[in-house]
């Protein structure tokens, strides 16, 4: 189930709002329309947190989580944090780290088993990673770009790149990633798939741009309809070259 | 989209107008005043300003409609044949190109002006220059005209053009129908009704305006693409041979586009046409869709099925079943049987035909790492299952479609302004009495946060049931205390007391309260104390003889004077109680009003008035008459000629 929202007026809903299995942080807008499109398809299932991240609603780019734990900058405030932990499940293990880079949305990709991070990250903040988010990690590069969170999204069944990522390259990170991996484009032909794009095991929510081809594209890869991630291949091949070329 | 856009050329003046334009914008963008006594460079650089002034707007006017209309050999050709058709290729182009040849020349006429202004050596001849260079400018536009009225006749056709892509995926409709009266028998339902049926419904198909007849363009969904549809009603409905040239190159212009091919043909022959006839149609205009996919549709299956036909009318169809190449395919508008499979069928075979097109191209080479799935290959045994809650996969299963749930936008529109975001709502782990308990940030100078301790909760138990166990012991008992009657009248006191004291204090508060000055305790009242009185008493306490002292120093004390001040207003006259009070008097009260001051007495002030009313009328009238009989005479004797004559410098005329 992928579905199209924007934050007011913004398509760069990655940037807002940080999706996992387990939970849901979303910013605190001028209205309620955006938090409550993921209450409507969440709120049975996991919770779902406003909230705000040292004062910020960018919260989608400077934490990063999975369904085991949640990594916030270390300008996070105490009452964020009090607040954050109060509303995860307490399965979830909150943490603060600090991090030159605290952007962690940027340089950290991650599903529930394995993390990407930008190569220049700390020794010790890929220790807490590994620790708290329960996750092997591999410090690599997508398409030549160090900001593994912007240009990829993760979720256990699949995952979506930077679309100029070499065929190699694809390969390389799947079998790292142990899912399968296509490059692809959001909100009408938008490299940065982080920010357009947030995703779980069940559901995907895309920007308001994205074409019809590429809520195609991010539904099968992530397994969110019938069509299994080899139909970009078979079925949708010639739509693909029709609209891209 | 459409990458031309037709209807954003500017309008093309007339050829008056275009020099209107242009003299005026001179005049009103380039300095006016210039004198002879000025320096003749000065007047020289006046008028070749102008010149190439206007040059440059003769200049960038026509560059702008050389460089708007869409060139010939630039566009598509659909684009290129359909002008052609419409507007004379030979024409269009001579057109256009006389434009940029009279562009060169007043380019050439200026330079050769301002060459001769140079040598201008009077206000006069640079003048008679710049006119010559103006005119002879506005001639050569002038023998434009004719290219400028054909010109603007295109842009307004060329705006009013359908809005038809050639590059994106095309269904093009064609079959023979009826065009001449004699023949009308049916209307042409199969076809718009077809075009109706797969684009959407909402959408009204609109007639363009395609040579000399009407084009219909829609737009259908399928795989997630756009797809134009395009019916050419009475453009391919008779044979080539039988087509004038306009027809046969609107036919070719129509060969031009990417499109997929539906000839329909109608088998129950309602359209007036026989079967060989449409076929045999179907066979001259098949070369000019050669290479591209080709479908043949048999409408009108609830009439007449391709079954139900007769060996030898079948025998007809033979050639087109048996191509390879061709599709036949069977289709019912009115009972919508075969309509999805015929939008299907041409949709994949377009898709494919142009597919197989683009992959011979180097375009697709830069996109095929996007059309690649990289499947992992498994690098250890360990599960990655996904993470899919139970609730998601029943819900899932079970499709509800209702969404019972009340959505905090629900909430926001139900309150409306009075609406607050609740954070703490969903803290599950905490109770719900607890939940909404205000913890501050800072307390008492220290950060709560720095205090949190996970395992405060197992704490505070553990000092709960130390507590209990006190209780138990009775460590806090108050041990009871036994009174005998002495004891008790003391507290019976002592609450008197105390309340007594509580209602002074209160009192004390009340009497605090008041603002007014506060005499202290210790001070007593101001007592005058110096006085001769006492001052002999004094005296004669202390022993001194005070008896023959009535006359002395002391006893003669200054009288206080009242200080008289002017007064600030004029004191009333007439009040016997203000002359009596005040101790100096300003003036005399004798002074009469201003309008009585020099009258002699009421009388004559009277008559006085009298005269001034009816003098005031009089001359009134009389100037009223003047003005009304003899006007001149009242203008005449304002001023004198020689007031009016000679040249007049500054100020006004009547104040010399």
């Amino acid at each position: 189930m992928a579905l199209r929202i924007q934050f007011e007026n913004n398509n760069e809903i990655g940037v807002f709002a940080k999706l996992t299995n387990a939970y849901c942080l979303v910013g605190i807008g001028g209205s309620e329309n955006f938090y409550s499109t993921f209450e409507g398809e969440l709120g049975e299932t996991i919770p779902v947190v406003h909230t705000s991240l040292a004062g910020c609603r960018i919260i989608g780019r400077m934490c990063v989580g999975n369904k085991n734990g949640l990594l916030v900058p270390n300008t996070t405030f105490d009452t964020e944090l009090q607040h954050i932990r109060n509303a995860v499940p307490d399965s979830v293990k909150v943490q603060r780290v600090e991090e030159r880079l605290s952007a962690l949305g940027n340089v950290i990709a991650c599903n529930d088993y394995v993390a990407l991070v930008h190569p220049d990250l700390d020794r010790e903040t890929e220790e807490i990673i590994a620790d708290t988010l329960k996750v092997e990690v591999f410090r690599q590069t997508i398409a030549s770009n160090v900001l593994v969170g912007s240009y990829c999204v993760l979720s256990n069944q699949g995952g979506l790149l930077h679309p100029n990522t070499s065929i190699v390259d694809q390969e390389e990170l799947s079998s790292l990633l142990q899912v399968p991996l296509v490059a692809g484009t959001v909100n009408r032909g938008g490299e940065l798939v982080g920010a357009g794009l947030v995703v779980n095991d069940w559901c995907a929510f895309a920007g308001m741009d994205t074409t019809s081809t590429e809520l195609t594209v991010i539904e099968s890869v992530f397994r969110l309809n019938e069509a299994a991630p080899s139909s970009i291949t078979t079925d949708m091949r010639a739509s693909l070259i029709e609209s891209m070329s | 989209m459409s990458p031309y856009n037709f209807k954003k050329i500017a309008v093309v003046p007339s050829a008056k107008d275009f020099i209107d334009i242009i003299l005026s914008k001179t005049q009103r963008k380039t300095p006016t005043v210039v004198h002879k006594q000025y320096k003749i460079t000065r007047i020289r650089a006046f008028y070749m300003r102008k010149v190439k002034f206007s040059q440059q707007s003769f200049h960038d006017r026509l560059t702008q409609i050389l460089t708007e209309f869409p060139k010939l050999d630039d566009v598509h050709p659909f684009y290129a044949d359909l002008m052609n058709v419409l507007y004379d290729k030979d024409h269009y182009k001579l057109a256009l190109g006389q434009l940029n040849t009279a562009r060169h020349l007043i380019d050439n006429v200026a330079k050769d002006y301002v060459r001769l202004l140079k040598y201008g050596d009077s206000l006069y001849r640079c003048k008679q220059l710049k006119r010559a260079a103006l005119g002879r400018m506005a001639t050569i536009m002038k023998r434009q005209a004719s290219n400028l009225t054909y010109l603007e006749q295109v842009r307004q056709h060329l705006a009013r053009l359908p809005s038809v892509d050639p590059y994106t995926r095309t269904i093009l409709i064609c079959d023979k129908t009826i065009c001449s009266v004699t023949y009308w028998v049916f209307p042409n339902v199969g076809k718009s009704s077809f075009i109706n049926k797969i684009t959407r419904a909402d959408v009204e198909v609109q007639p363009y305006a395609f040579t000399t007849k009407s084009l219909y363009v829609g737009h259908t969904d399928y795989k997630y693409l756009r797809w134009q549809v395009i019916d050419t009603p009475g453009i391919l409905d008779h044979p080539l041979e039988e087509r004038n040239v306009i027809e046969m190159q609107a036919v070719t212009a129509l060969a031009h586009l990417r499109a997929c091919i539906l000839y329909f043909i109608d088998l129950s022959e309602q359209c007036g046409h026989a079967l060989e006839e449409q076929v045999k149609l179907f066979d001259s205009i098949k070369p000019l869709f050669a290479n591209k996919p080709l479908i043949v549709v048999a409408n009108k299956t609830d009439i007449l099925k391709l079954d139900e036909l007769s060996a030898d009318r079948r025998a007809v169809l033979k050639e087109i079943e048996e191509n390879k190449d061709l599709l036949l395919l069977e289709m019912s508008t009115v009972t919508d049987e075969g309509v999805m499979e015929v939008k299907t069928n041409a949709c994949e075979k377009l898709l494919g035909y142009r597919v197989d097109q683009k992959m011979r191209t180097k375009k697709v080479d830069g996109i095929l790492n996007r059309l690649h799935v990289a499947i992992p290959k498994p690098r250890d045994q360990k599960p990655r299952p996904p993470c899919i809650p139970e609730s998601v996969l029943a819900k899932k299963q079970a499709q509800s479609a209702s969404n019972k749930r009340k959505l905090e936008r629900d909430i926001e529109l139900e309150e409306g302004d009075d609406y607050v975001l609740d954070l703490k709502k969903h803290y599950a782990d905490i109770p719900e009495e607890e939940r909404y308990d205000i913890i501050p940030e800072i307390w008492e100078g220290h950060n709560i946060a720095d205090y949190i301790d996970p395992d405060i909760f197992d704490k505070l138990e553990e000092l709960e049931k130390e507590e209990e166990i006190r209780e138990q012991t009775g460590m806090y008992v108050v041990p009871k205390i036994e009174l005998d009657d002495t004891m008790r009248e003391i507290k019976k006191l002592a609450l008197q007391i105390r309340h007594k004291k509580a209602i002074i204090k209160d009192e004390a508060r009340i009497n605090k309260q008041s603002r007014k000055p506060v005499m202290p305790r210790t001070s007593g009242a101001k007592v005058r104390d110096r006085s001769v009185s006492k001052l002999r008493e004094d005296m004669s306490n202390l022993g001194v003889d005070m008896s023959h002292t009535d006359n002395a120093n002391f006893t003669k004390t200054k009288q206080k004077y009242r200080a008289v001040a002017t007064p600030t207003k004029r004191a009333r006259m007439d009040t016997s109680e203000n002359a009596s009070t005040s101790l100096i008097r300003a003036r005399s009260h004798s002074k009469p009003p201003r309008n009585e001051q020099g009258v002699k007495n009421i009388a004559v002030n009277e008559k006085r008035n009298w005269l001034k009313l009816l003098t005031g009328r009089l001359v009134r009238k009389s100037r009223k008459w003047v003005l009304k009989e003899r006007p001149i005479d009242l203008l005449v004797t304002k001023c004198r000629k020689h007031l009016f004559t000679g040249k007049r410098g500054i100020g006004k005329t009547d104040r010399r």
